[in-house]
This record gives structure tokens, sequence and C-alpha cells, in this order.
């Protein structure tokens, strides 16, 4: 057959799926006919054919260019994943975001202990040379702990507290973000990460210890700091998951290994989302608020408990 | 699936259940700089009308309250549009736009799965939650050495995610109709030639269209010197046929032989 006479034979059929897939592309299949369906996938079989041929019999043509672009945008639209719906979205949450993180405890008590670690250096450095807390601290919260008062005071009280949770669960949300990220650094940056916000932490505390402010820290951090170093440890441990994937493949390619390990791994990153919003929200309403000691410590332990019995004790049956 | 010689290695191949490799072509370093570059300036421009807009609603504010409501509302909306640049534009436009950004989009680019597949939540949030790692300040560099080294263009993102991008030559099927002959248009149930068909390879026939689409944007000069090196090229194909003995001038002639093919 002449390229013309393939051409003119067959345009027809080609702009009818081109049109098909266009109202398809932009209406989404859930409002689709049975009929259109089974129109697109039957012009969708015989462009794929007319693909065939001049494969064979046009080779290096313009023609064969446009064949293989529609046949992709037709074969992009009928093998097709499933849409994420809100149904399929809880499903995550209800399975396999915590499977995921079982599947992973071990990667998730190491990313535990670097945090600890940084903590205990942390604790340890500012013990050794007070002037150590420079290094991480910015000055105003340096400041305002040398003269004897929590800097959340003066923080909390100027800014409102919509605004600081927005910055709060912002920062946190891209801390873990990256701490996942990082596995692809083989690790390094997720344990940098880890290692700097554990010592940030024991540098806080043992300097608020010095000055004679671990009461008020204490029942600042009481309310969110669980749930939110819950958090971040975890989504620490999905990135060392990624960088095991790297470092220790096994049987598999490095990019496969990466590919199979990623997968699980981001839900374990999607899965802190909720509760590093929520840590936020308390961090910036009640932690700085007049509320009864009490009640914060009540908060912060329920919170605790729940994420973790959520994440150890949910989709079991499967 | 043998992979033939002569596929360059831009191209991508897979095969497809209908029994036909498919060959798109990967999209090079160039093209999705430029996507990045474009992306990154239209979050500039809503950053700035964002900023802009709260800036303007503080300014004139008379009233206390609504000062106070206006840069509280500017500082939230702030801290939203960067975390949202950041994390959310790139992965939410891939996700609803089937694999496209604006920026993408712009050149034609998309993101599909490395076996053709369209891209789910996780693909979208996997190869753009690792933009800091390789995409991104100074780390771009490193994901711009990736889509040059990795044979499919894929920077770790999208080994992570098992996705590729391609490039999308935009299809316009006008490019073949142009001399259909006037009474039998393209769709008319006649029988599409009448006159006696010429067999051109498909090199031949697609340098005749090409020329013949090209003719009006070319100098007087040069039409007539490629329609008269195309004539004596293409004149032997005719032989045996009327157009063989026909008074046409080379450029009539030509367009007369693309309606026989």
């Amino acid at each position: 057959m002449t390229p013309g006479l393939f051409v003119r034979k067959n345009r027809p059929r080609w702009q009818r799926l081109e049109t098909m897939l266009g109202t398809m592309e932009s209406r989404g299949l859930r409002k689709t006919e049975r009929s259109f369906l089974q129109e697109l996938i039957a012009l969708y079989r015989a462009t794929a054919g007319d693909l065939a041929f001049a494969q064979t019999h046009y080779r290096g043509t313009t023609l064969l260019l446009f064949l293989h672009q529609l046949v992709a945008r037709a074969h992009n639209q009928i093998y097709r994943p499933h849409r994420l719906s809100l149904s399929a979205a809880l499903g995550y949450f209800r399975s396999q975001i915590p499977q995921a993180i079982r599947a992973h405890l071990q990667a998730v008590i190491w990313s535990a202990i670097v945090f600890l670690l940084g903590t205990a250096l942390g604790l340890s450095a500012v013990q050794f040379d007070e002037r150590a807390a420079t290094v991480i601290l910015p000055a105003s919260v340096l400041n305002s702990v040398y003269s004897g008062h929590m800097w959340t005071g003066n923080i909390f009280s100027i800014v409102p507290a919509p605004v600081a949770s927005t910055f709060i669960f912002t920062s946190n949300i891209s801390i873990a973000l990256l701490a996942f990220a990082g596995g692809l650094s083989f690790g390094l940056v997720t344990v940098w990460i880890l290692f700097q916000n554990g010592f940030m932490l024991g540098v806080i505390f043992k300097l608020c210890a010095d000055y004679g402010l671990l009461g008020a820290l204490f029942e600042f951090v009481a309310g969110h700091g669980l749930l939110e170093i819950s958090a971040i440890v975890i989504s620490g441990g999905a990135g060392f998951v990624v960088a095991n994937a790297l470092l220790n493949p096994g049987p598999y390619l490095r990019r496969d290994a990466l590919a199979q390990q990623g997968r699980s791994a981001v839900l374990m990153a999607v899965g802190c989302v909720p509760a590093l919003v929520t840590a936020g929200c308390i961090e910036a309403f009640i932690s700085p608020s007049h509320a009864p000691v009490g009640i914060k410590v009540a908060l912060g332990l329920t919170l605790g408990l729940v994420f973790w019995l959520y994440l150890l004790a949910t989709g079991r049956r499967e | 699936m043998s992979p033939s010689p002569s596929a360059p290695a831009w191209e991508t191949r897979m095969e497809l259940p209908e029994e036909v490799d498919l060959q798109l072509e990967v999209a090079n370093v160039g093209s999705r700089s430029l996507a990045i570059l474009a992306d990154l300036t239209l979050c500039g421009l809503i950053f700035f009308v964002v900023y802009g807009l709260t800036f303007l609603i503080t300014r004139d504010a008379a009233a206390d309250w609504l000062l106070r409501l206006g840069s509280n509302a500017m500082e939230i909306g702030m801290a939203l549009v960067i975390f949202g640049f950041q994390w959310v534009y790139f992965g939410l436009f891939e996700w609803i736009w089937n694999g496209q950004t604006p920026g993408k989009r712009m050149l034609h680019l998309r993101v599909i799965k490395v076996d053709g597949a369209p891209v789910s939540w996780t693909d979208v949030l996997l190869r753009n939650v690792s933009r800091p790692i390789d995409t991104f300040g100074p780390m771009g560099l490193l994901g711009l050495l990736m889509i040059f080294v990795s044979c499919k263009g894929q920077r770790l993102g999208d080994m992570m995610a098992q996705t590729l991008v391609i490039h999308e030559t935009p299809i316009d099927w006008s490019i073949f109709d142009q001399f259909e002959p006037a009474e039998s248009g393209p769709i008319s149930g006649k029988a599409p030639v009448a006159l006696p068909a010429i067999r051109l390879s498909a090199a031949q026939w697609e340098l005749l269209h090409q020329y013949l689409n090209r003719r009006e944007q070319l100098p007087a000069e040069v039409r007539a010197r490629l329609a008269a090196s195309l004539y004596e090229k293409l004149k032997p194909l005719a032989r045996g046929t009327a157009l063989e003995l026909s008074p046409l001038v080379p450029e009539a002639w030509l367009a007369e032989l693309a309606r026989r093919t």
C-alpha cells in the first residue's frame, strides 16, 4: 500500500480516536459510557495494528512518529491505574501505612538511635562548654534563657497561634520529607537531620536545666513532643529504608531494590504527615497556653500512645 | 524485544499487549531544564501576586483589626506558598494533569511509567519528594548529570518511582491533507484513488509532502530550484503513466504526483 493511500484510508479512524481520547482525558473514566469505551478500545486495537504495519513499511517517517504517539496516548488511557478515591486513601491509612512501618521497625529503631545519640551529644556538649549552645540556637532564644525566661513566651505573644501552627507544621513536614528523601544520598542527609534535631533537643534541655527552666520547658514540650519526635524518627526510618536499598540491594539490582523499597518507605513518610499537623497545632495553640500542666501531659501521653498503638496494631488481619 | 541497532539512544521502547513495540522519544536535559525553569517562574509570579495583594490590603487598611488580619493572612499565605512550591506543586500537577506540570505542558513533556502506563499518586510522590536531593539548588547538578548519563534520562527520583519523562510531538494530521484532490475529500466513501497509483517509497513520499507543505514559506527562487531538483528525482517513477508526458511545470507536476500516491 502506498503511504498516501494508507493515510487516506485510515485517517478518519485515527482522528476519531484522537477526539475520543481528548474527551476522555477531560471527562475522566467515571463519566464515560460503555459504548464509548467499546468503540475506543476497538479503535485503539485497529490503530495499534496500523502502527505495526507502518513500522514495517514506513520507517523513519513523520507518519510513524504520529502513530506511535497516538497509540501511546490511547494505551495511557486504557491501561491506567486505579484513581485514588477517598475510600482507597482511607484504606492506606487503615492498613498499608501501619504495615509498612511495622515491616521496617528495625530502620525506625536505628533512626531513634541516631536521634538519641544526637541528644546525648547535645547534653554533654553543653555540660562540657556552655558556648556549644551558640552553634545551634539563635541569639534571641539564648538571651531569653540567660535572663531566666522561656523564649516561647515572647514568640507566642507576638505571633498569633494560627500563624505559628502553620509555620511549625510546614517546617516539620519539610524536615520529615527531607529525612525520607535523604535516603537517596545513601542516608547521609537523613543521619544529619536526625542528629541535628536530636542535638538541638539535648542542648535546649541541658541549657534550661542550668538556668532553672527545666520545669517550664517540660511543660511546654509535654503536649506535642512525643508525637512530633515519633513522626520525625519514623520518617528518618523511611530514609534509612531507602538508603539500605541502595547500600545493600541483596539479590536485586540497585535500581530495582530502590524502586521496591521506596514504594513502602514513602508510605511511612506519608503516615507522619497527619501526626505532624496535629503536633504543630498543639504546639501553637495549647503548649504556650496557661492550661494546667496535668492536661498537657495527659494530652501528650495519650496522643503518643494512640499514635504508636495505631502504628503497631492496625491492619494486622491480612 | 531486541532493540534494533538503528534505534537512537534517546528513544525508549516498550512492548504493548497488542504486540507492537512502542517507541517514544525520551525528553532531553535541555527541555527538562527549561520546563523546570518555566515552573519556577510561574511559582515566583504567584509568590509576588500573593505578596503584593496582602501588602496592598494591609497598607490601605484603616481599621486596626483588618491590618492584623491582613498581616496574619499574609504570613500564613507565604508559609503555605513556599511549602507548596517545595513539596506540593510538582506532585499535585503531575497527579491531576496525568504527568504534566504547566512547564512540562508548555514544552510538550509528560511523565509516564517505564512500561508506558500513566503515573499513580505514589509514583508522583516518590519522584517529586526526592527533588531536594536531585533537582533544587546546587543538587540540580546531580540531577542534570543523571539525566544526561542514565539510558532513559532518569534522575534518582525517576529511578525510585520507575518513571521517565517523554517528549510528545504535537500530532498534526493536516500536513497530509493539503493536496487531496478537490473532488474527493479524505472521508468520502468513494474509491480513494481513481487515478492509477504511482509507487513512491515512504521516504520519497515524505520528502514530496515536506516540500509541498513548506513551499509557501520559501523564497520564489529556492522554491523553483527545489521543485526542479525533486522533479528530476521523481520523474522516472511516473514512467508509463499519464503523468510521464504531462506538460505541467515541475511544481504543479509534483502536486499532481502527490495526488496519485
